[in-house]
């Protein structure tokens, strides 16, 4: 097993940087999940890990060899492809056994890493179909079991469950946990599915436009994210932002008037911002909560929305600013209706004006 | 869809079906089947070009005399032997460059046209080309040959009975390739890219990716291919009227047929080496598609 290290890897296409400079230390046995929207070069980044791009610049190391020049069979990895890329005239078990074959492994050896494989992933049964013959799910498997087969020390996932159905996803998400704790090797998991990234990873890597924008724990990026971008991204539904003018410092915190007069002071690192300076309130919908009296920040209910556990109210402040509110599942709401809210300056989160958090 | 039809939606749908295929099935009827039905019944008269109004039944006479005429079975070893080396060629030649176009290089696209042109040219013409090209005084091969020191006297490759046949086949090899290479290209740019990083992340060799990964993949689109081209082979004509004219030495099926129907004006015996032909088509067809397992229907 080994540890996966980027020291400032670029990544041109043509005249087109896709990844700018990223520094990344992976330790052995860790799980990381890249994250980040469209095109924020995840995929990217994975494929100059696995060799199958080349860096325009920076250095590569997996299990301390510096790996630039290496063809990816030399890198010590296996990758799991979004399309499964399963070769569709072998059987499951030509598919898992074709790598070892052609680098003269014998025989029994090959059998016993394919048979080994295949109980870990419970395909044991579908070993002599080929892939027309599989579900999306069984397919993934195999796919799965090809990289095991290579006992490789580092694992790439490149979203190997989003061509999966809701259902068998959260069924895999569960097989590959169970896989993480089996094989206890490096894995690099890229998704865009952040509920994914939470549930599997020690780590997870935000990325946006070629740049990490935070790395840390999934509760981390949670509770204290790093900047605008990573506190949007990550939390479903989304986190809201709202626009305050700062009051300055008192006691380490940072006083905010709210719409309709009403104060909040949240916890900040840095310095305060002068007086007047406008800053962006972040607060999570599920952490905005009701007050029974007093003064308060009142919102009108735009629109109910009704999950059945829970209740997203889409609501407007007296400026005008919207905020989704998230209620449980049976309380009795309607649109039009005056909701009194209550924000607590633990669960809020202070962004100046360069998108950083405070 | 067997049985009978069970819904009257689903009977309305069958009659709308059989509507669309009328207009195509009349006209292949009226050039194909009629033409066929006519070939193979004047194969057993005496009808002469000049006597198509009255003939009389001779039986199997016609294919009697054919199959004991050596220039016949002369005809048709030339178009085995024309069909079997040129097809072979082709295929190989084809895979070649259709390899080197699925490559991603630079002015590809317009490679591929140039690639076409001999396909795109007629072949009476190419063959009329090809055939000002090797003239034994004129053409610009021996010319070539002999600047190059590669051969000391013209040589007259059209009339040479050891070189008219490769000549023939070369000229073929020269316009088909492309017909090949565009469709082994097309099944090539079908194969997933996946397919082939999951082989590099395997660390399987080029030449074993193409052996075991690539041939097998484009196998269906190439067996058609090449059953399109070996049909097409087999009842070769123009290609050798042109360069060689009836000379024995390259004579097809197709030419022999001709030269009997028409020069000679025996409509009855030239029908029948057609009918033969069209055998010989059928029967290499089944084989084809049977034994090499094509699949018309290329893909899925």
């Amino acid at each position: 097993m080994a540890g996966v290290t980027l020291r400032g890897v670029r990544k041109s296409f043509g005249r087109i940087e896709v990844i700018h400079g990223v520094d990344l230390e992976v330790a052995d046995g860790e799980f990381v999940a890249f994250v980040g929207p469209s095109g924020c070069g995840k995929s990217t980044l994975l494929r100059l890990i696995a060799g199958l791009e080349e860096p325009s610049g920076g250095d590569l190391s997996i299990g301390g060899q510096r790996v630039n020049d290496r063809p990816p069979a030399a890198r010590g990895i296996a990758m799991v492809f979004q399309s499964y890329a399963l070769y569709p005239h072998m059987t499951a078990y030509d598919n898992m056994a074709f790598g070892l074959t052609l680098a003269r492994t014998g025989k029994a050896t090959i059998a016993e890493r394919v048979r080994d494989a295949a109980r870990l992933l419970q395909i044991e049964d579908l070993l002599d179909r080929k892939p027309r013959d599989l579900s999306g799910g069984q397919r993934q498997r195999v796919a799965i079991g090809r990289a095991i087969v290579r006992e490789p020390q580092v694992f790439l996932f490149d979203e190997p469950l989003s061509n999966l159905d809701a259902g068998l996803r959260v069924q895999m998400r569960l097989e590959i946990a169970k896989l993480k704790a089996d094989l206890r090797a490096t894995m690099i998991y890229v998704t865009h599915d952040q509920v994914e990234a939470m549930t599997l990873a020690d780590r997870i890597v935000v990325l946006n436009a070629g740049r990490v924008e935070q790395a840390g724990t999934p509760l981390e990026l949670y509770h204290r994210p790093r900047n605008r971008f990573v506190a949007g991204f990550i939390g479903s539904p989304a986190m809201n932002f709202l626009d305050v003018v700062s009051e300055g410092r008192a006691d380490g915190s940072v006083r905010v008037w709210l719409p309709g007069g009403v104060p909040l002071d949240i916890a900040v690192d840095g310095a305060a911002p002068a007086a007047g300076t406008p800053l962006t309130l972040g607060v999570r919908p599920e952490h905005v909560g009701l007050a029974d009296g007093g003064a308060g920040l009142f919102a009108t209910i735009l629109a109910v929305e009704r999950l059945g556990g829970e209740t997203h109210c889409h609501a407007a402040l007296e400026d005008g600013q919207r905020l989704l509110v998230r209620l449980d599942g049976d309380r009795p709401v309607a649109a039009g209706e005056r909701l009194r809210l209550n924000l607590r300056g633990e669960t809020a989160h202070l962004f100046g004006s360069d998108g950083q958090r405070l | 869809m067997s049985g009978l039809p069970h819904s009257s939606l689903e009977r309305q749908r069958r009659r709308a079906a059989w509507l669309f295929l009328l207009p195509m099935l009349i006209v292949l009827a009226g050039v194909a089947g009629w033409p066929l039905v006519r070939t193979v019944f004047f194969s057993f008269t005496d009808a002469t070009l000049a006597t198509l109004d009255s003939f009389q039944g001779v039986g199997v006479d016609n294919y009697l005399w054919l199959v004991r005429d050596p220039v016949w079975w002369r005809a048709v070893w030339n178009t085995l032997v024309f069909t079997v080396v040129s097809v072979g060629i082709e295929t190989a030649l084809g895979l070649g460059i259709a390899l080197i176009l699925n490559a991603h290089l630079p002015g590809r696209g317009l490679l591929r046209a140039a690639v076409l042109i001999p396909w795109a040219i007629p072949t009476v013409v190419s063959a009329q080309m090809w055939g000002w090209m090797f003239h034994d005084l004129y053409g610009v091969v021996n010319a070539i040959l002999m600047g190059l020191g590669l051969i000391a006297e013209p040589r007259a490759w059209t009339a040479d009975p050891d070189l008219a046949l490769p000549v023939v086949i070369a000229v073929d090899v020269w316009k088909s390739t492309p017909f090949m290479a565009l469709l082994i290209l097309a099944a090539l740019q079908m194969l997933p890219r996946d397919l082939y990083e999951a082989a590099r992340v395997d660390g399987v060799h080029p030449v074993k990716v193409f052996v075991r990964i690539t041939l097998p993949l484009i196998r269906p689109a190439l067996m058609v291919a090449v059953l399109f081209r070996t049909l097409d082979a087999l009842r070769v004509f123009d290609l050798m009227y042109v360069l060689t004219g009836n000379s024995r030495s390259t004579m097809s099926m197709s030419v022999y047929a001709r030269q009997y129907l028409i020069d000679f004006q025996d409509v009855g015996y030239g029908s029948a080496a057609a009918t033969l032909l069209v055998l010989v088509l059928a029967v290499a067809t089944v084989l084809a598609v049977t034994l090499g397992r094509v699949r018309v229907d290329a893909g899925r």
